[in-house]
Formats: structure tokens, C-alpha cells, sequence
């Protein structure tokens, strides 16, 4: 490897170990309010790392919380059976393989109805759990095996593990190899198979690794309390959660959905304080649809606009004074 | 099980179906003519039914007049929503406006959380209409209005676009905005008016939903996912197509939840499926035209 390369690597560690400082630092100050609304923020952000994979290949999808479901449903009915690693990976690769289907069956939809087959798939998931009950437990749900023993702490110390592992994953497709090839896609699928980009397999690859994460997600929340009911996991919310949270955040980036859970989270606890524990999600739509019209980078992409704005000026100095000495 | 429970069940359904059609004929009517699809259509479906049932509840005024104001205010509403905010998202980007419609729609639904709950009321209006004896079956008088009003709506929505000078414009700024521009249509003022007309269906079908529906702020978020399942396998921007997609869906819906044991749960998601599969197999739905995605 040459020294750039070494450079970047040392450059990705660092911001690896910056993300997760701060929730390590709450898992080791052990407070138990805060331990918990770390443990929400890694959630959701993992959540919305897998959803951004998928939306940069221009697929729109309103159906995650399928995904984030089945991955607490896979872990939590394979765990007994093969053990928790193999179980964890066996829930995963099964998220994985539901979701290389779908990618094949909604390959041809346009946006909006592609939108509309994620919607519909998470909810037939829903009421597949219900009328499977001997498999799955129906409605009253399971209660798969509790994370770290129960100790919140240690709980979130596993899930920023897994949330580092999320942003490794969402890098890769960032880097020159997926980056240019998944943009071209969402802006001109025609165009990029022209090209010779493979526009099936790079969609569907796209698919199963957004699932993979989003079951990552939900594996990690399903061990929270070792309770699940389909009503928790499969609801709207989840299907919702991870658009606003990258949409604040900033779209096409890693940082953005990380920045966005926890700015969200913020936004949703002064939220909760004015109109109490129901329709505080009113946050959710003021946020996407400000962002949306206001500022459609999000708050990574304003900062780094303006960091880009400030590096403008400051060449021609900075060339002047290198020329004085 | 009778050929009269059957027939029961299957005209019930038929009912429910002239208000699916009544709300996915305005959905897709807006979007067959601005391309944008409108998540938050539901909610102003939710809107209606609350104004309806709210100026019932307090005042005593009639649905029949409850209907009509709901469409007038929900027209006014689309006014100033398409104005204030979807006139600058129609510039960006299609997955933009995609998030834009979404935001909106999670809004409303959270702001009518805040000030009604989220209980489910049901409006205590005496039936709007006498029964309907048809052999062996009796309809009742609410599921008969709503079958009328709906149909009207919907025949509306189709004149409408197929036979004013309006829908002519309409048309033809959706098939080429560039080109109806120099033929003189102010193609901004066509889509404002297409979502005005459509907000306007949606509060009409707002006081239908009123009177054979819970009213609470969740039945918009069920209404207009049921929409787009219809105007999906209608085929996108058409009319017709999407009263067989209603009667489909209803009929399918309806058939699971009184025959099939627990199947109140589960209608919903059968439904779904055969929506899933009819567009595997077409995606541009039944009755769409075959466009290259």
C-alpha cells in the first residue's frame, strides 16, 4: 500500500474511533438515562445507514421496517438453534436473501410504484408474522434472547460496535469503486448501462446489503429487553424513521445519518416536552419537509458547503504567503 | 355459509369500493398531471372526515352539507399547500418530492394526533338515506350514500378531465409541460388547479369516510396506502382504471375479512399481496400503458 493509501486508512480509523467516542464515553459514565438514549441513536442511525445505501441508487423505499423486523425476528428464532453468532449471521444472510428478491421483483418499477411495492411487502411482512403464529408467536410476539445479559452499558458498547461496522459498510459503497457507478444509476439508469455499468446487479447488490444492515439494526434492537411484538417493529415509524433521520443528516454520506439520529433525537425530546408522548412525530415531517426545501444537503452537506466556502478564500493567502517565504 | 351472507359481503364491499375509487380518482388525477404523488392525499381525506364529523358534532349541520364545506376548505387548503411549498419542490429532483409529499403527509397526521388524540369516534348522524332492500340483502342508508356520492365523485373526476377545456389543458401540460408553455398554457396554474380539484375530492371523500369509518387521524394513512395500491394496478393517471382497481381491492378485502377465520387482520395485507403481484407481473399496472421504467 502506498502512502496515500496509508493516509486515508489512518484518516477512516480516526473518524471510525470519533463516531464512536461519544457513545463509549456514555456506555463507561454509565448513566442510565443517557446509556439508553445512546442506545436509540446508534438504532436508528444503523437504520438509516442501510436506507441511504438503497437511495443511491435512486430506490425510494417506505418499506425498511420489513427488514429491521425480520432481522429482530431472525436473530431472536435463530439464536436457540444455532447458537448466537451463527444465529445473528444466519438472521442477517436471511434479511440478505428476502431482500435480493424483492430487488429482482421490483428491478422494473419506477420510483413511484417501487415505493409503493416496499410499502406494500413491509406490511404483508407484518401479516405474514401474524398468521404464522406457531413459527412466529403471531401477535403476541417472542422473546428473543436478552443482549449482554440485560447490562445496558454493555448493550451499547455491542450495538457501536455494529454501528461502526454500518459506517465501514456505507464507505465501501462510497468509495471510487460503487460511488460513481451508484449515482449514475440514480441519475440516469439508461445512460449508466450505456456505459457498461451493471446497473441489475449493482441495484440488487445495493438491496441485499441495505437489508442485511437494516436486520443488523433491528437483531440489535430486538435484544434490547428480549420482547417482540410484530406491532413494535413492523410499525410505520420504522418504515419513516430513517428518511428523516438521513434526510437531516445529509443524504450520500456516512456521517449524515449518525449527525441526523442524533439531531432528530434532540429535536424529538423537545418535542415529547411541548405535546407529550403522542404525535411528538410531528418533528419528523417538520424536519423532512424544511430540509427537503430549505436545505437538501442536510446538515453534513451545509457544513461542508460552508467548510468548502471558507478554503476558497483562504487559498489565494495562504499561496501569498508561501511565495513571501 | 349462505349465498345471501355472500352476496351481503360482496355488496357491502362494492360500497366501500365507490370510496376507494372516490379517493384514488382524485389522487390520480393530480398525479397523472403533475407527476407528483401526493402522500399527504390521505390526510386531507383525514381532514374532511374530522371537519365533517366536528361541525356535526357541534353544530348539528348535516353531513350532506358537512361534505360540502370539507371540499371547499380542502381545496382551498391544496391552494395554499401547492402554492407555499410543492410549487418549489416540483423543480428538484423526482426523489426529492418524493420525501417532500412524505414529510407533509407525516405532518398533518401528527398535528391532528396533537389536537383530537389518536381515538377512534364514530359520528352519530341518523342515515342519510333509507335502506336499500335488494332481496335477500339490506344495505344500510349510510353505505348507499356513500356508494351514490362516490360514484358522482368519480364521474366527476373523469369529465372533468375528459370533457372541459380545463382537462384538455390538463392533458396536455402533463404530456409535454415544455411544449404546452409555448402553446400558451400557464402550465403552473394547470397544476395548481389539478391539486385543487383533487383536494377537493379528497374532503368529499373525508365526509363519505365519515359516515361508514372511524374518524381518527390514522384512517388517512390507511386510505391512501389503499389509493395507491388502486391507482397502481389502474395504471398511474387513470381514471377508469381506477374504479376496477377499487372494486378489486374492496372485493378482495372484503371477501378475506367476513370468510376467512381471524381475517378482519389480515385483509389489508392479502390485498397487498395481489397488488405486489400484479405489478411483478405488469408494472405499470393492469390497465396502464407500458412505459419503460
Amino acid at each position: 500500500m502506498n502512502a496515500a493509501g496509508m493516509n486515508i486508512l489512518v484518516l477512516r480509523l480516526g473518524f471510525y474511533v470519533a463516531v464512536a467516542a461519544p457513545f463509549v464515553a456514555v456506555a463507561l459514565a454509565e448513566h442510565a438515562f443517557l446509556v439508553q438514549v445512546a442506545i436509540g441513536i446508534a438504532v436508528s442511525a444503523i437504520l438509516a445507514l442501510a436506507w441511504d445505501i438503497l437511495s443511491r441508487t435512486g430506490q425510494v423505499s417506505l418499506g425498511h421496517a420489513a427488514f429491521f423486523g425480520m432481522g429482530g425476528y431472525g436473530s431472536a428464532l435463530l439464536t436457540p438453534v444455532l447458537g448466537p453468532v451463527l444465529g445473528w449471521i444466519a438472521g442477517l444472510l436471511l434479511c440478505g436473501a428476502v431482500a435480493v428478491l424483492l430487488g429482482a421483483v421490483t428491478l422494473r418499477l419506477r420510483r413511484l410504484y417501487f415505493t409503493i411495492a416496499t410499502l406494500s411487502f413491509s406490511l404483508s411482512i407484518q401479516v405474514f408474522i401474524l398468521v404464522t403464529p406457531d413459527l412466529t408467536g403471531g401477535s403476541t410476539g417472542i422473546m428473543p434472547p436478552v443482549l449482554a445479559g440485560g447490562s445496558p452499558p454493555h448493550q451499547l458498547l455491542f450495538i457501536t460496535g455494529c454501528l461502526v461496522a454500518a459506517a465501514a459498510v456505507s464507505d465501501v459503497f462510497l468509495g471510487s469503486r460503487f460511488r460513481p457507478a451508484f449515482f449514475m444509476i440514480r441519475n440516469n439508469p439508461h445512460l449508466a448501462a450505456a456505459s457498461g455499468v451493471p446497473v441489475t446487479r449493482l441495484k440488487i447488490l445495493a438491496f441485499a446489503v441495505s437489508g442485511m444492515v437494516a436486520g443488523l439494526a433491528g437483531a440489535c434492537y430486538a435484544g434490547l429487553y428480549g420482547y417482540v411484538i410484530p406491532d413494535d417493529v413492523f410499525t410505520t415509524n420504522w418504515n419513516v424513521l430513517p428518511l428523516a433521520v438521513t434526510i437531516l443528516g445529509g443524504m450520500d454520506t456516512t456521517l449524515g445519518p449518525v449527525v441526523g439520529a442524533v439531531a432528530l433525537r434532540l429535536l424529538e425530546e423537545v418535542a415529547r416536552h411541548f405535546v407529550g408522548g403522542v404525535g411528538y412525530q410531528v418533528v419528523y415531517g417538520a424536519v423532512i419537509i424544511l430540509f427537503i426545501v430549505g436545505m437538501p444537503a442536510g446538515l453534513v452537506g451545509f457544513a461542508r458547503g460552508l467548510l468548502r466556502r471558507r478554503k476558497a478564500t483562504e487559498r489565494p493567502d495562504g499561496a501569498k504567503a508561501r511565495l513571501a517565504s | 355459509m349462505t349465498t345471501a351472507a355472500v352476496l351481503q359481503a360482496v355488496i357491502l364491499s362494492l360500497t366501500v369500493a365507490a370510496l376507494y375509487a372516490a379517493v384514488a380518482a382524485g389522487l390520480t388525477l393530480t398525479v397523472g398531471v403533475t407527476r407528483i404523488i401526493n402522500f399527504a392525499h390521505g390526510e386531507f381525506v383525514m381532514l374532511g372526515a374530522f371537519l365533517t364529523y366536528g361541525l356535526h358534532t357541534r353544530w348539528g349541520v348535516s353531513p350532506w352539507l358537512g361534505m360540502a364545506a370539507s371540499g371547499v376548505a380542502l381545496g382551498l387548503l391544496s391552494a395554499l399547500v401547492y402554492r407555499l411549498f410543492l410549487a418549489r419542490v416540483l423543480k428538484q429532483d423526482e426523489h426529492n418530492q418524493l420525501l417532500a409529499t412524505l414529510g407533509l403527509s407525516i405532518l398533518l397526521l401528527n398535528i391532528a394526533v396533537i389536537l383530537w388524540s389518536p381515538d377512534p369516534r364514530v359520528m352519530q348522524a341518523p342515515a342519510l338515506l333509507p335502506p336499500l332492500r335488494l332481496g335477500p340483502v339490506t344495505v344500510p342508508g349510510n353505505n348507499v350514500a356513500v356508494a351514490l356520492v362516490g360514484l358522482l365523485l368519480f364521474l366527476a373526476m373523469l369529465w372533468i378531465k375528459n370533457h372541459t377545456r380545463y382537462g384538455t389543458q390538463m392533458r396536455f401540460a402533463s404530456d409535454d409541460p415544455e411544449l404546452a408553455l409555448h402553446a400558451g398554457i400557464n402550465v403552473d396554474r394547470v397544476f395548481e388547479l389539478s391539486f385543487v380539484i383533487g383536494g377537493a375530492a379528497a374532503g368529499v371523500s373525508g365526509g363519505l369516510v365519515a359516515l361508514v369509518l372511524y374518524v381518527q387521524p390514522s384512517v388517512g394513512v390507511d386510505l391512501v396506502i389503499r389509493a395507491f395500491a388502486i391507482i397502481a394496478l389502474g395504471g398511474l393517471g387513470n381514471i377508469p382504471g381506477a374504479l376496477m382497481g377499487a372494486a378489486i381491492l374492496a372485493l378482495v378485502e372484503g371477501l378475506v375479512s367476513t370468510f376467512v377465520p381471524q381475517g378482519g387482520s389480515w385483509g389489508f395485507g392479502v390485498a397487498f399481496l395481489l397488488l405486489l403481484l400484479v405489478l411483478i407481473v405488469r408494472p405499470s399496472g393492469l390497465f396502464g400503458k407500458q412505459v419503460q421504467a
